[in-house]
Protein backbone atom coordinates (compact mmCIF):
# COMPACT_ATOMS: atom_id res chain seq x y z
CA UNK A 1 0.00 0.00 0.00
CA UNK A 2 1.11 3.35 -0.84
CA UNK A 3 0.73 6.80 1.23
CA UNK A 4 -0.95 9.62 -0.34
CA UNK A 5 1.19 12.29 -1.83
CA UNK A 6 -0.25 14.42 0.50
CA UNK A 7 0.81 12.73 3.36
CA UNK A 8 4.09 11.99 2.18
CA UNK A 9 5.26 15.84 1.40
CA UNK A 10 3.59 16.61 4.94
CA UNK A 11 5.61 14.72 6.58
CA UNK A 12 9.15 15.05 4.74
CA UNK A 13 8.54 18.46 5.31
CA UNK A 14 8.59 18.14 8.82
CA UNK A 15 11.52 15.23 8.91
CA UNK A 16 13.69 18.01 6.69
CA UNK A 17 12.97 21.26 8.86
CA UNK A 18 14.00 18.80 11.77
CA UNK A 19 16.94 17.48 10.42
CA UNK A 20 18.14 21.04 9.06
CA UNK A 21 17.57 21.86 12.81
CA UNK A 22 19.64 18.90 13.95
CA UNK A 23 22.73 19.57 11.80
CA UNK A 24 23.14 23.11 11.28
CA UNK A 25 24.92 23.34 14.32
CA UNK A 26 27.40 20.51 13.64
CA UNK A 27 27.99 21.44 9.82
CA UNK A 28 28.45 24.94 10.56
CA UNK A 29 31.40 24.47 12.98
CA UNK A 30 32.75 21.79 10.46
CA UNK A 31 32.92 24.84 8.14
CA UNK A 32 34.19 27.45 10.45
CA UNK A 33 36.90 25.39 11.48
CA UNK A 34 38.68 25.53 8.03
CA UNK A 35 38.55 29.42 7.82
CA UNK A 36 41.78 31.21 6.58
CA UNK A 37 40.09 34.85 8.17
CA UNK A 38 41.08 35.54 11.56
CA UNK A 39 37.56 36.28 12.30
CA UNK A 40 34.50 33.97 11.64
CA UNK A 41 32.57 35.03 8.38
CA UNK A 42 30.48 33.05 5.85
CA UNK A 43 31.27 32.12 3.18
CA UNK A 44 35.03 31.39 4.79
CA UNK A 45 37.51 33.44 3.12
CA UNK A 46 39.05 30.45 2.18
CA UNK A 47 40.82 27.07 3.27
CA UNK A 48 43.67 26.69 6.17
CA UNK A 49 44.13 24.52 8.79
CA UNK A 50 45.84 26.94 10.63
CA UNK A 51 43.00 26.74 13.98
CA UNK A 52 43.73 23.24 14.12
CA UNK A 53 47.89 23.34 14.31
CA UNK A 54 47.23 26.44 16.68
CA UNK A 55 44.91 24.07 19.36
CA UNK A 56 47.45 21.33 18.69
CA UNK A 57 50.14 23.67 20.71
CA UNK A 58 47.37 25.17 22.88
CA UNK A 59 48.18 23.67 25.96
CA UNK A 60 45.21 24.75 27.38
CA UNK A 61 42.65 23.26 25.29
CA UNK A 62 45.16 20.15 25.27
CA UNK A 63 45.36 19.81 29.37
CA UNK A 64 41.17 20.33 29.13
CA UNK A 65 41.10 17.56 26.77
CA UNK A 66 42.91 15.09 28.95
CA UNK A 67 41.04 15.93 31.94
CA UNK A 68 37.55 15.44 30.39
CA UNK A 69 38.97 11.90 29.15
CA UNK A 70 40.11 10.99 32.69
CA UNK A 71 36.76 12.45 34.39
CA UNK A 72 34.78 10.20 31.81
CA UNK A 73 37.41 7.07 32.12
CA UNK A 74 36.81 7.81 36.09
CA UNK A 75 32.70 8.15 35.34
CA UNK A 76 32.41 4.48 33.35
CA UNK A 77 35.32 2.56 35.20
CA UNK A 78 32.94 3.25 38.50
CA UNK A 79 29.53 2.52 36.04
CA UNK A 80 30.27 -0.88 34.79
CA UNK A 81 29.73 -2.52 37.67
CA UNK A 82 27.83 -0.42 40.02
CA UNK A 83 25.35 -0.48 36.58
CA UNK A 84 25.89 -4.26 35.67
CA UNK A 85 25.33 -5.38 38.99
CA UNK A 86 22.05 -3.32 39.74
CA UNK A 87 20.77 -4.19 36.29
CA UNK A 88 21.19 -7.92 36.47
CA UNK A 89 19.41 -7.44 40.03
CA UNK A 90 16.37 -5.90 38.91
CA UNK A 91 16.05 -7.78 35.62
CA UNK A 92 16.80 -11.33 37.41
CA UNK A 93 15.26 -11.06 40.66
CA UNK A 94 11.92 -10.47 42.76
CA UNK A 95 12.61 -8.21 45.16
CA UNK A 96 10.88 -6.66 47.60
CA UNK A 97 9.72 -3.44 47.85
CA UNK A 98 11.11 -3.17 43.60
CA UNK A 99 8.55 -0.36 43.07
CA UNK A 100 10.46 1.67 45.55
CA UNK A 101 13.93 0.42 44.42
CA UNK A 102 12.53 1.73 40.50
CA UNK A 103 11.90 5.32 42.13
CA UNK A 104 14.63 5.61 44.05
CA UNK A 105 17.54 4.68 41.14
CA UNK A 106 15.59 7.05 38.97
CA UNK A 107 16.34 9.94 41.13
CA UNK A 108 19.15 10.82 38.99
CA UNK A 109 16.84 11.52 36.25
CA UNK A 110 14.05 13.16 38.35
CA UNK A 111 16.36 15.88 40.39
CA UNK A 112 17.06 18.80 38.06
CA UNK A 113 21.10 18.62 37.14
CA UNK A 114 21.56 22.04 39.11
CA UNK A 115 19.94 20.35 41.89
CA UNK A 116 21.90 17.16 42.17
CA UNK A 117 25.08 19.49 40.87
CA UNK A 118 24.84 21.81 44.22
CA UNK A 119 24.51 19.05 46.34
CA UNK A 120 27.37 17.01 45.29
CA UNK A 121 29.07 20.49 45.80
CA UNK A 122 28.54 20.79 49.22
CA UNK A 123 29.28 17.41 50.07
CA UNK A 124 32.53 17.26 48.16
CA UNK A 125 32.86 21.01 49.97
CA UNK A 126 32.27 19.20 53.52
CA UNK A 127 34.91 16.84 52.72
CA UNK A 128 37.43 19.07 51.24
CA UNK A 129 37.59 17.22 47.97
CA UNK A 130 36.78 20.10 45.75
CA UNK A 131 39.63 21.23 43.30
CA UNK A 132 40.15 17.20 42.78
CA UNK A 133 39.28 15.59 39.29
CA UNK A 134 37.83 12.26 40.65
CA UNK A 135 35.02 13.42 42.23
CA UNK A 136 34.12 14.74 39.36
CA UNK A 137 34.25 11.70 37.89
CA UNK A 138 32.26 9.99 40.05
CA UNK A 139 29.45 12.99 40.01
CA UNK A 140 28.96 12.63 36.29
CA UNK A 141 28.48 8.79 36.87
CA UNK A 142 25.56 9.58 39.58
CA UNK A 143 23.52 11.82 37.71
CA UNK A 144 23.97 9.23 34.50
CA UNK A 145 23.99 5.89 36.61
CA UNK A 146 20.32 5.05 35.28
CA UNK A 147 21.01 5.06 31.27
CA UNK A 148 23.73 1.92 32.59
CA UNK A 149 21.07 0.49 34.34
CA UNK A 150 18.44 0.51 31.22
CA UNK A 151 20.99 -0.50 29.12
CA UNK A 152 21.79 -3.89 31.11
CA UNK A 153 18.37 -4.50 32.12
CA UNK A 154 17.28 -4.07 28.01
CA UNK A 155 19.74 -6.89 27.18
CA UNK A 156 19.14 -9.01 30.35
CA UNK A 157 15.54 -10.24 28.87
CA UNK A 158 17.98 -12.45 26.24
CA UNK A 159 18.73 -14.41 29.37
CA UNK A 160 17.40 -17.23 30.28
CA UNK A 161 17.02 -18.08 33.91
CA UNK A 162 17.37 -22.51 32.84
CA UNK A 163 20.80 -21.15 31.24
CA UNK A 164 21.78 -20.29 34.55
CA UNK A 165 20.04 -23.55 36.15
CA UNK A 166 21.94 -25.77 33.28
CA UNK A 167 25.34 -24.24 34.13
CA UNK A 168 24.88 -24.89 38.00
CA UNK A 169 23.37 -28.59 37.28
CA UNK A 170 26.57 -29.29 35.67
CA UNK A 171 28.89 -28.20 38.54
CA UNK A 172 29.32 -24.80 37.67
CA UNK A 173 29.68 -22.72 40.93
CA UNK A 174 28.04 -19.67 41.56
CA UNK A 175 30.67 -16.99 40.18
CA UNK A 176 31.43 -19.28 37.23
CA UNK A 177 28.31 -18.99 36.22
CA UNK A 178 27.88 -15.68 36.56
CA UNK A 179 31.30 -14.71 34.46
CA UNK A 180 30.51 -17.66 31.94
CA UNK A 181 26.68 -17.59 31.50
CA UNK A 182 25.07 -14.57 33.07
CA UNK A 183 27.82 -11.52 31.90
CA UNK A 184 28.03 -12.86 28.33
CA UNK A 185 24.40 -12.76 27.57
CA UNK A 186 24.02 -9.22 28.83
CA UNK A 187 27.08 -8.20 26.99
CA UNK A 188 25.67 -5.92 24.79
CA UNK A 189 23.82 -4.24 27.16
CA UNK A 190 27.09 -3.47 29.01
CA UNK A 191 29.06 -2.39 26.28
CA UNK A 192 26.61 0.19 24.87
CA UNK A 193 25.91 1.47 28.50
CA UNK A 194 29.33 2.13 28.81
CA UNK A 195 29.56 4.10 25.92
CA UNK A 196 26.68 6.20 26.58
CA UNK A 197 28.09 7.00 30.16
CA UNK A 198 31.72 7.48 28.31
CA UNK A 199 30.39 10.11 25.94
CA UNK A 200 28.15 11.39 28.25
CA UNK A 201 30.16 12.25 30.73
CA UNK A 202 32.96 13.99 27.97
CA UNK A 203 30.05 16.44 27.32
CA UNK A 204 28.81 16.82 30.68
CA UNK A 205 28.88 20.70 31.17
CA UNK A 206 26.88 22.53 34.29
CA UNK A 207 27.85 19.71 36.75
CA UNK A 208 31.50 20.09 35.70
CA UNK A 209 31.48 23.61 36.15
CA UNK A 210 29.80 23.57 39.52
CA UNK A 211 32.78 20.91 40.55
CA UNK A 212 35.79 22.21 39.12
CA UNK A 213 38.05 25.49 39.40
CA UNK A 214 39.87 27.49 37.06
CA UNK A 215 42.46 25.00 37.67
CA UNK A 216 40.63 22.31 36.46
CA UNK A 217 38.27 23.01 34.33
CA UNK A 218 37.04 19.81 31.61
CA UNK A 219 36.94 21.05 28.37
CA UNK A 220 33.18 21.85 27.71
CA UNK A 221 33.57 24.61 30.55
CA UNK A 222 36.94 25.88 28.72
CA UNK A 223 34.91 26.22 26.05
CA UNK A 224 32.00 28.13 27.85
CA UNK A 225 34.31 30.35 29.20
CA UNK A 226 36.26 30.98 26.26
CA UNK A 227 32.48 31.86 24.34
CA UNK A 228 31.90 34.54 27.41
CA UNK A 229 35.35 36.46 26.03
CA UNK A 230 35.72 36.09 22.32
CA UNK A 231 34.81 33.89 19.62
CA UNK A 232 37.49 33.08 17.24
CA UNK A 233 37.74 29.83 15.08
CA UNK A 234 39.88 28.26 17.37
CA UNK A 235 37.28 27.27 19.37
CA UNK A 236 35.38 25.74 16.58
CA UNK A 237 38.43 23.43 15.34
CA UNK A 238 38.31 21.78 19.42
CA UNK A 239 34.40 21.69 18.47
CA UNK A 240 35.46 19.57 15.84
CA UNK A 241 36.95 17.14 18.07
CA UNK A 242 33.79 16.50 20.32
CA UNK A 243 32.06 16.01 16.49
CA UNK A 244 34.57 13.67 16.04
CA UNK A 245 34.51 11.49 19.48
CA UNK A 246 30.54 11.47 18.67
CA UNK A 247 31.11 10.19 15.11
CA UNK A 248 33.04 7.61 16.81
CA UNK A 249 31.01 6.41 19.60
CA UNK A 250 28.23 6.05 16.75
CA UNK A 251 29.96 4.12 15.09
CA UNK A 252 31.01 1.94 17.75
CA UNK A 253 27.23 1.57 18.66
CA UNK A 254 25.76 0.49 15.54
CA UNK A 255 28.33 -1.92 15.57
CA UNK A 256 28.16 -3.10 19.02
CA UNK A 257 24.05 -3.42 18.78
CA UNK A 258 22.74 -1.28 16.23
CA UNK A 259 21.37 2.00 16.18
CA UNK A 260 17.83 0.54 15.37
CA UNK A 261 17.90 -0.94 19.24
CA UNK A 262 16.37 2.52 20.78
CA UNK A 263 13.23 1.99 17.64
CA UNK A 264 12.39 -1.56 19.61
CA UNK A 265 9.24 -1.09 21.78
CA UNK A 266 9.53 -2.50 25.39
CA UNK B 1 43.25 -37.27 42.13
CA UNK B 2 44.55 -33.67 40.91
CA UNK B 3 45.35 -33.73 37.17
CA UNK B 4 48.85 -32.85 36.38
CA UNK B 5 49.63 -29.44 36.69
CA UNK B 6 49.48 -28.87 33.01
CA UNK B 7 46.01 -29.85 32.70
CA UNK B 8 45.05 -27.38 35.18
CA UNK B 9 45.63 -23.90 34.22
CA UNK B 10 46.61 -20.54 36.00
CA UNK B 11 42.87 -19.44 35.69
CA UNK B 12 41.04 -22.66 36.69
CA UNK B 13 43.12 -21.99 39.80
CA UNK B 14 42.06 -18.07 39.98
CA UNK B 15 38.83 -19.45 39.85
CA UNK B 16 38.70 -21.35 42.33
CA UNK B 17 40.29 -19.41 44.84
CA UNK B 18 37.86 -16.80 43.69
CA UNK B 19 35.52 -19.25 44.39
CA UNK B 20 36.62 -20.08 47.85
CA UNK B 21 36.34 -16.89 48.96
CA UNK B 22 33.14 -16.43 47.91
CA UNK B 23 31.67 -19.24 49.12
CA UNK B 24 33.59 -17.93 52.60
CA UNK B 25 32.58 -14.36 52.68
CA UNK B 26 29.12 -15.33 51.44
CA UNK B 27 27.67 -18.68 52.42
CA UNK B 28 24.86 -19.65 50.01
CA UNK B 29 22.34 -19.67 52.60
CA UNK B 30 22.37 -15.65 52.29
CA UNK B 31 21.86 -16.16 49.19
CA UNK B 32 18.06 -14.40 49.55
CA UNK B 33 20.47 -10.89 50.17
CA UNK B 34 22.48 -11.53 46.88
CA UNK B 35 19.99 -9.32 45.02
CA UNK B 36 20.45 -6.37 47.44
CA UNK B 37 24.73 -6.65 47.53
CA UNK B 38 24.45 -6.23 43.93
CA UNK B 39 22.13 -3.40 44.24
CA UNK B 40 24.25 -1.74 47.27
CA UNK B 41 26.86 0.01 45.24
CA UNK B 42 24.16 1.65 42.70
CA UNK B 43 21.70 2.42 46.21
CA UNK B 44 24.83 4.20 47.82
CA UNK B 45 26.14 5.70 44.78
CA UNK B 46 22.29 7.42 44.34
CA UNK B 47 22.56 7.80 48.15
CA UNK B 48 24.90 10.45 47.59
CA UNK B 49 22.23 12.97 45.50
CA UNK B 50 20.09 12.04 48.80
CA UNK B 51 22.49 13.16 51.13
CA UNK B 52 22.94 16.41 48.93
CA UNK B 53 19.26 17.05 48.86
CA UNK B 54 19.57 16.67 52.63
CA UNK B 55 22.55 19.37 52.60
CA UNK B 56 20.40 21.96 50.72
CA UNK B 57 17.59 21.38 52.78
CA UNK B 58 19.73 22.24 56.07
CA UNK B 59 21.76 25.34 54.02
CA UNK B 60 18.06 26.95 53.12
CA UNK B 61 17.34 27.33 56.32
CA UNK B 62 20.29 29.48 57.09
CA UNK B 63 21.12 33.18 56.32
CA UNK B 64 23.80 34.93 55.00
CA UNK B 65 25.06 37.11 57.59
CA UNK B 66 26.26 40.10 54.77
CA UNK B 67 28.77 41.82 57.26
CA UNK B 68 30.91 38.83 58.22
CA UNK B 69 30.01 36.35 55.14
CA UNK B 70 29.25 33.28 57.48
CA UNK B 71 25.79 30.49 57.56
CA UNK B 72 23.71 31.71 60.85
CA UNK B 73 23.76 29.34 63.14
CA UNK B 74 19.88 29.17 63.68
CA UNK B 75 17.30 28.18 61.70
CA UNK B 76 14.86 30.53 59.89
CA UNK B 77 12.36 30.79 57.07
CA UNK B 78 13.54 33.72 55.75
CA UNK B 79 15.01 33.11 52.65
CA UNK B 80 11.65 30.84 51.97
CA UNK B 81 9.73 34.34 52.34
CA UNK B 82 12.11 35.89 50.53
CA UNK B 83 12.00 33.46 47.35
CA UNK B 84 8.28 33.63 47.16
CA UNK B 85 8.08 37.41 47.82
CA UNK B 86 11.04 39.70 45.49
CA UNK B 87 9.47 39.86 42.01
CA UNK B 88 12.60 38.99 40.60
CA UNK B 89 12.69 35.74 41.43
CA UNK B 90 8.65 35.45 39.94
CA UNK B 91 9.87 36.90 36.56
CA UNK B 92 12.22 34.01 36.33
CA UNK B 93 10.22 31.35 37.54
CA UNK B 94 7.33 32.28 35.27
CA UNK B 95 10.09 33.05 31.96
CA UNK B 96 11.51 29.55 32.55
CA UNK B 97 8.05 28.01 33.02
CA UNK B 98 6.30 29.74 30.63
CA UNK B 99 8.97 28.89 28.08
CA UNK B 100 9.60 25.67 28.81
CA UNK B 101 6.02 24.67 27.66
CA UNK B 102 6.34 26.47 24.80
CA UNK B 103 9.18 24.23 24.00
CA UNK B 104 7.76 21.44 24.94
CA UNK B 105 4.60 21.65 22.62
CA UNK B 106 7.19 23.05 19.60
CA UNK B 107 9.38 20.18 20.73
CA UNK B 108 6.27 17.37 20.17
CA UNK B 109 4.93 18.73 16.83
CA UNK B 110 8.39 19.00 15.24
CA UNK B 111 9.38 15.06 16.80
CA UNK B 112 6.40 13.43 16.11
CA UNK B 113 6.61 13.50 12.29
CA UNK B 114 10.03 12.82 12.58
CA UNK B 115 9.89 9.69 14.79
CA UNK B 116 7.23 8.33 12.76
CA UNK B 117 8.97 8.50 9.60
CA UNK B 118 11.78 6.67 11.10
CA UNK B 119 9.84 4.14 12.57
CA UNK B 120 7.76 3.28 9.45
CA UNK B 121 9.99 3.91 6.53
CA UNK B 122 10.63 0.65 4.45
CA UNK B 123 14.34 1.92 3.35
CA UNK B 124 16.64 0.71 5.71
CA UNK B 125 19.04 3.33 4.54
CA UNK B 126 17.10 6.37 5.49
CA UNK B 127 16.04 4.83 8.55
CA UNK B 128 19.95 4.85 9.64
CA UNK B 129 20.65 8.10 8.33
CA UNK B 130 18.08 9.75 10.37
CA UNK B 131 19.02 7.79 13.43
CA UNK B 132 22.63 8.99 12.58
CA UNK B 133 21.06 12.78 12.33
CA UNK B 134 19.67 12.24 15.47
CA UNK B 135 22.79 10.72 17.83
CA UNK B 136 25.48 12.91 16.38
CA UNK B 137 23.81 16.38 18.19
CA UNK B 138 22.82 14.31 21.07
CA UNK B 139 26.50 12.83 21.53
CA UNK B 140 27.90 16.82 20.81
CA UNK B 141 26.93 18.14 24.12
CA UNK B 142 24.78 21.91 24.59
CA UNK B 143 27.72 23.89 24.81
CA UNK B 144 29.35 23.06 21.22
CA UNK B 145 25.80 22.81 20.20
CA UNK B 146 25.19 26.22 21.31
CA UNK B 147 28.34 27.52 20.31
CA UNK B 148 27.08 26.82 16.35
CA UNK B 149 24.20 28.84 17.10
CA UNK B 150 26.45 32.21 17.76
CA UNK B 151 28.38 31.38 14.72
CA UNK B 152 25.01 31.26 12.65
CA UNK B 153 22.89 33.90 14.62
CA UNK B 154 25.01 36.35 15.93
CA UNK B 155 25.42 40.01 14.25
CA UNK B 156 28.00 38.98 12.25
CA UNK B 157 26.72 35.22 12.04
CA UNK B 158 25.90 33.24 8.65
CA UNK B 159 21.89 34.77 8.90
CA UNK B 160 23.06 38.31 9.04
CA UNK B 161 25.46 38.03 6.55
CA UNK B 162 23.50 36.14 4.06
CA UNK B 163 20.13 39.16 4.58
CA UNK B 164 23.00 42.09 4.10
CA UNK B 165 23.60 40.13 0.86
CA UNK B 166 20.14 41.06 -0.47
CA UNK B 167 20.55 44.51 1.12
CA UNK B 168 18.78 44.33 4.71
CA UNK B 169 20.31 45.77 7.67
CA UNK B 170 21.40 43.41 10.33
CA UNK B 171 19.05 42.28 12.76
CA UNK B 172 19.43 41.33 15.99
CA UNK B 173 18.79 37.52 16.98
CA UNK B 174 20.70 36.11 19.76
CA UNK B 175 20.39 37.08 23.62
CA UNK B 176 16.70 37.66 23.55
CA UNK B 177 13.75 35.17 24.68
CA UNK B 178 13.24 33.27 21.29
CA UNK B 179 17.21 32.67 20.74
CA UNK B 180 16.74 30.48 23.95
CA UNK B 181 14.16 28.67 23.41
CA UNK B 182 14.93 27.94 19.51
CA UNK B 183 18.01 26.58 21.35
CA UNK B 184 15.97 24.35 23.53
CA UNK B 185 14.12 22.82 20.90
CA UNK B 186 16.89 21.79 19.00
CA UNK B 187 18.71 20.53 22.42
CA UNK B 188 15.74 18.38 23.11
CA UNK B 189 14.39 16.93 19.74
CA UNK B 190 16.75 14.19 19.83
CA UNK B 191 14.88 13.18 23.73
CA UNK B 192 11.94 13.59 22.39
CA UNK B 193 12.47 11.10 19.31
CA UNK B 194 13.86 8.28 21.18
CA UNK B 195 10.94 8.52 23.90
CA UNK B 196 8.20 8.58 20.61
CA UNK B 197 10.17 5.98 18.78
CA UNK B 198 9.22 2.51 20.60
CA UNK B 199 5.93 3.99 21.51
CA UNK B 200 5.08 4.47 17.38
CA UNK B 201 7.20 1.14 17.29
CA UNK B 202 4.19 -0.58 19.28
CA UNK B 203 1.20 0.73 16.87
CA UNK B 204 0.77 -2.01 14.30
CA UNK B 205 0.31 -0.91 10.97
CA UNK B 206 -2.51 -3.22 10.11
CA UNK B 207 -4.63 -0.74 12.13
CA UNK B 208 -3.71 2.33 10.11
CA UNK B 209 -4.43 0.68 6.79
CA UNK B 210 -7.65 -0.74 8.77
CA UNK B 211 -8.30 2.79 8.88
CA UNK B 212 -7.62 3.69 5.71
CA UNK B 213 -9.68 0.62 4.30
CA UNK B 214 -12.90 2.52 6.25
CA UNK B 215 -12.29 5.50 4.49
CA UNK B 216 -10.64 8.03 6.80
CA UNK B 217 -8.31 9.91 5.09
CA UNK B 218 -4.26 9.87 6.55
CA UNK B 219 -5.03 13.46 8.56
CA UNK B 220 -8.63 11.60 9.94
CA UNK B 221 -6.18 8.42 10.57
CA UNK B 222 -3.68 10.06 12.58
CA UNK B 223 -5.68 12.17 14.66
CA UNK B 224 -8.25 9.17 15.77
CA UNK B 225 -5.53 6.19 15.90
CA UNK B 226 -2.12 6.87 15.60
CA UNK B 227 -1.74 9.91 18.06
CA UNK B 228 -3.97 8.33 20.69
CA UNK B 229 -2.15 5.09 20.72
CA UNK B 230 0.57 6.93 21.13
CA UNK B 231 0.01 8.36 23.90
CA UNK B 232 2.12 6.79 26.43
CA UNK B 233 5.28 8.21 24.34
CA UNK B 234 4.09 11.65 23.63
CA UNK B 235 3.58 11.64 28.01
CA UNK B 236 6.80 10.83 28.38
CA UNK B 237 8.42 12.64 25.67
CA UNK B 238 6.98 15.25 27.03
CA UNK B 239 7.29 14.83 30.56
CA UNK B 240 10.99 15.02 29.98
CA UNK B 241 11.22 17.58 27.32
CA UNK B 242 9.55 19.95 30.11
CA UNK B 243 11.26 19.25 32.61
CA UNK B 244 15.02 19.12 31.02
CA UNK B 245 14.34 22.29 29.13
CA UNK B 246 12.76 23.88 32.91
CA UNK B 247 15.44 23.41 34.57
CA UNK B 248 18.22 23.78 32.10
CA UNK B 249 21.12 26.10 32.25
CA UNK B 250 23.54 26.24 29.28
CA UNK B 251 21.32 27.40 26.92
CA UNK B 252 19.70 30.40 28.70
CA UNK B 253 23.33 30.99 29.71
CA UNK B 254 25.11 31.30 26.27
CA UNK B 255 21.71 32.13 23.90
CA UNK B 256 19.91 34.29 26.55
CA UNK B 257 23.21 36.22 27.29
CA UNK B 258 22.84 36.83 30.73
CA UNK B 259 19.26 39.04 30.49
CA UNK B 260 17.39 35.79 29.45
CA UNK B 261 18.04 34.06 32.76
CA UNK B 262 16.28 30.05 33.95
CA UNK B 263 15.61 29.36 37.32
CA UNK B 264 19.02 27.13 37.29
CA UNK B 265 20.75 30.24 36.30
CA UNK B 266 19.44 32.06 38.92
CA UNK B 267 20.50 29.49 41.38
CA UNK B 268 23.82 29.66 40.11
CA UNK B 269 24.44 33.07 40.19
CA UNK B 270 23.04 32.86 44.11
CA UNK B 271 25.78 30.48 44.57
CA UNK B 272 28.52 32.34 42.54
CA UNK B 273 27.84 35.91 42.33
CA UNK B 274 26.06 37.37 45.31
CA UNK B 275 27.46 34.03 47.16
CA UNK B 276 24.19 33.70 49.15
CA UNK B 277 24.32 29.84 49.70
CA UNK B 278 20.97 30.40 51.53
CA UNK B 279 18.62 31.77 49.05
CA UNK B 280 20.89 29.52 46.26
CA UNK B 281 19.92 26.24 48.37
CA UNK B 282 16.34 27.54 48.97
CA UNK B 283 15.85 28.37 45.08
CA UNK B 284 17.36 24.57 44.31
CA UNK B 285 15.02 22.98 46.76
CA UNK B 286 11.70 24.72 45.44
CA UNK B 287 13.19 23.79 41.75
CA UNK B 288 13.41 20.29 42.91
CA UNK B 289 10.33 20.04 44.61
CA UNK B 290 8.16 21.60 42.15
CA UNK B 291 10.44 19.06 39.19
CA UNK B 292 9.30 15.73 41.76
CA UNK B 293 5.57 17.26 41.50
CA UNK B 294 5.34 17.16 37.65
CA UNK B 295 7.45 13.99 37.36
CA UNK B 296 5.00 12.39 40.25
CA UNK B 297 1.91 13.82 38.76
CA UNK B 298 2.15 12.41 35.73
CA UNK B 299 3.47 9.05 36.74
CA UNK B 300 0.33 9.18 39.33
CA UNK B 301 -1.70 9.69 36.00
CA UNK B 302 -0.32 8.04 33.31
CA UNK B 303 1.70 5.05 34.74
CA UNK B 304 5.79 5.54 34.36
CA UNK B 305 5.59 4.25 31.30
CA UNK B 306 9.02 4.22 28.94
CA UNK B 307 10.51 5.15 31.83
CA UNK B 308 10.48 1.97 34.18
CA UNK B 309 13.42 -0.23 34.96
CA UNK B 310 14.12 -3.79 35.01
CA UNK B 311 11.07 -6.80 35.46
CA UNK B 312 8.31 -3.97 35.30
CA UNK B 313 9.09 -3.28 31.95
CA UNK B 314 8.47 -6.64 30.31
Amino acid sequence: MTAPLSKTIVLWIFVVAVLVLLSAPTIVILGASFTSGNIITFPPEGFSLKWYEKIATSRDLWDAFLRSLYVSAICTVVAIPVGTLAGIALAKYAIRFEKSVQIYLLLPFTIPLIGSGIGLMLIFGEARLLGQLWPVGLACCVINLPFMIWAVTASASSLDPDLELAAASCGAPPLSTFFHVTLPAVMPGVISGSLLMFILALNEFLVSLLLTDARIVTLPVQIYNSIRSIITPDLAAISVVFIACAALAIVLLDRFVGLEIFLKSK
Amino acid sequence: MRAAKSAYPLTWRIMDALEAFAAFVWPARFGRAIPWLMLAPALLLVGLLVLGLWLIGDASLRTLDTSTFLMSETYTLANYRRAFTESLFAVVAWRSLAGSLMVTAATLILAFPYAYVMVRTSSPVIRKLLLIALFLPFFIGQVVRAYGWLIILGNQGMVNEALSLVGIAPIRLLYNYWAVLFGLVQYMLPFAVLMLAPALTAIPEELEAAAGSLGADWLRTFRHVVLPLARPGLVGAGLVVLTLSLTDFAMPAILGGGSQDFIANAIYDQFFRTSDQGLGSTLALLLVATGSLLVGLVFTLFGAGTLAMGRARQ
